[in-house]
């Protein structure tokens, strides 16, 4: 008994530093720092002031899909900024399609299922989120049109009045220059990875340290382990010093900058240069490898420090540090939790069972992807290692994605807040929708996974679009007959 | 006198505004009412688009951000002046 509990702590614990170690620093905190920079420095009126019902459905579908990845970056963010693009008279076509796309593919989520999981993962829940977004927006918008004309006429046009203030250019290089910084420094390309220049550091006892790690965190590349170097333990120690440093300096940034201010923007960049190092553990000492990555990282730091201390506003900074902050301080401790718990339950569940059930893409193994999506609410992003685990223990890419799709869109208390603001009707046929989406989006995947050729997918999705485009050109007659009909937006 | 709105779910950033108004108006010896505004319907009758909104004397002066303590006072200042 007793074993059993150290190890599931010992799991837990190698899960969570491993994961520190390896994931979050070159891929998430930039991300953090970009999900700030687009809260502070985007006006929204700016994105949303395309989804009105005025605009065409060709500019305000891809809009809503646009405003999702730009501006919200968890659930909690989504569903008041849903409710006020709807209330305010957006379509329910175009705010839905918001709805979904933003907890699916914005860029926090993207950048992190493509450092953990895959870049073909990423990407596949890029595009299939696109199109099943819009269409799932399409559909709601064709099967409650007569409801929408009248919500139509109890909204006036909020949208035309709103200003259109543009993004300040220096502000919009910011955001950019941080996009280039996540790029070089995640980026698996040789001139990245390699190495130009080698420099050892006589440290004595570093292959011991190592070897102490290794026993301590014990990995098995099999299994989906990944074990801990001396570079992750400087890095975590340097990521607590951030931490420490940003709540002294950040916390209480609206009565000043202070020193701590300084200190933890210094500490960040110092993070990000020594993660993008190759540091191995030798006879010798510790072994400088400088990549790539380190000097597109050094380059890509300059340009902010220069560009925040001379463009920026103090307002437009304070309100970026304000926001990255908050995004931490919201998301990272959930994060933390939910690692350790994976770890936990890795020791405890049995790769027979997730290979039974969905070790093949089969239609079942995608539903019980859904089904579990929908039922087990996790906070925002911790879907991303739990998808990991389920891979690391056989699971197949296709109910994966299944289960990566439904996840973030549907879980038991976000249909609560959405029948509250659109009725229950409408929130059970999203739900419906997205469940059978989510599905289909596994299944494709799958099938291209195992080998499918493209041509054969694109007739069986062509198949289905088919037979569901007749379905609501059948229900839209149906309803041509009311003659309660308005054309809508689209 | 003064009435002051805070338009917000009840999120940190809400809290953190209410916080710094309420401090602006202290330092200034002004009096002011402070409201909370809660619910969704009430806060979209302002016509914002995010939380948190600033309200002073029914004037929207501020949404979507935490604004600077000197530029909450400036707002204080104006709203006095068209009082």
């Amino acid at each position: 008994m007793m074993s059993v509990i150290t190890n599931m702590l010992q799991g837990g614990l190698g899960n969570l530093f491993a994961y520190l170690a390896a994931h979050v620093l070159l891929c998430l905190l930039p991300a953090f720092c970009i999900a700030g920079a687009m809260t502070a420095l985007i006006p929204k009126e700016t994105v949303t002031r395309f989804l009105g019902r005025n605009a065409p459905g060709v500019v305000s579908y891809p809009a809503a899909t646009l405003a999702g990845s730009l501006l919200a970056v968890c659930s909690c963010t989504i569903v008041p900024l849903f409710a006020g693009i709807y209330k305010k008279g957006a379509g329910i076509g175009p705010a839905i399609t918001f709805l979904f796309f933003a907890p699916a593919a914005n860029i926090l989520a993207l950048v992190y299922t493509g450092g953990v999981i895959g870049v073909d993962l990423a990407f596949a829940r890029f595009f299939l989120s696109l199109a099943f977004g819009i269409g799932i927006g399409l559909i709601m918008a064709l099967l409650f049109r007569s409801e929408d004309a009248a919500h139509d006429k109890a909204t006036d046009a909020m949208f035309a009045g709103q200003s259109a203030a543009g993004m300040h250019p220096a502000a919009l290089a910011f955001l950019l220059v941080w996009v280039a910084l996540l790029l070089a420094g995640t980026l698996k390309l040789g001139f990245l990875t390699g190495s130009y220049h080698q420099l050892s550091v006589p440290i004595s006892g570093a292959a011991e340290f190592q070897a102490l790690l290794d026993r301590l965190v014990p990995y098995d590349a099999g299994k989906g382990e990944e074990g801990l170097s001396v570079h992750g333990v400087m890095l975590i120690l340097l990521l607590a010093a951030v931490g420490l440093t940003s709540w002294l300096g950040i916390e209480r940034i609206h009565e000043g900058f202070n020193r701590w201010t300084w200190i933890a923007m210094g500490l960040t960049g110092l993070t990000l240069l020594v993660a993008a190092l190759n540091i191995q553990a030798d006879a010798l000492g510790l072994g400088l490898g400088f990549t790539g990555k380190f000097f597109g990282v050094l380059a890509t730091l300059l340009a902010l420090g220069w560009l925040a201390r001379k463009r920026l506003t103090e307002d437009e900074l304070r309100d970026w540090l304000w926001e990255s902050w908050h995004f931490v301080k919201q998301i990272f401790p959930l994060l933390i939790v939910g690692v350790f718990l994976v770890g936990i339950m890795r020791v405890l569940i049995r790769p027979e069972w997730i290979e039974s059930l969905a070790g093949a893409n089969t239609l079942l193994g995608n539903l019980a992807g859904v089904a579990f999506g929908v039922f087990m609410y996790f906070p925002t992003l911790v879907e991303v290692p739990i998808a990991k685990m389920f891979l690391g223990l056989g699971m197949h890419r296709g109910p994966l994605l299944a289960y990566l799709m439904a996840d973030p869109e549907l879980s038991l208390q976000s249909i609560l807040i959405l029948s509250a603001i659109i009725g229950r009707l409408k929130t059970w046929t999203y739900v419906g929708w997205v469940a059978l989406f989510s599905t289909l989006a596994g299944l494709t995947y799958g099938t291209w996974v195992d080998g499918a050729s493209l041509g054969l997918i694109a007739l069986f999705l062509g198949a289905f679009l088919a037979a569901l485009a007749l379905v609501l050109w059948l229900v839209s007659r149906h309803a041509a007959h009311e003659p309660s009909l308005q054309k809508t937006g689209f | 006198m003064l009435t002051i709105k805070i338009l917000g779910p009840g999120c940190a950033n809400c809290k953190r505004l209410e916080e710094i108004a309420r401090k602006a108006a202290t330092n200034m010896g002004v009096e002011a009412e402070f409201i909370k505004v809660t619910a969704y319907n009430d806060i979209l009758a302002y016509n914002i688009l995010s939380t948190p909104g600033l309200v002073i004397n029914e004037k929207v002066v501020s949404s979507g951000r935490i604004p600077a303590p000197s530029s909450v006072s400036v707002w204080i200042a104006d709203a006095l002046k068209a009082a």
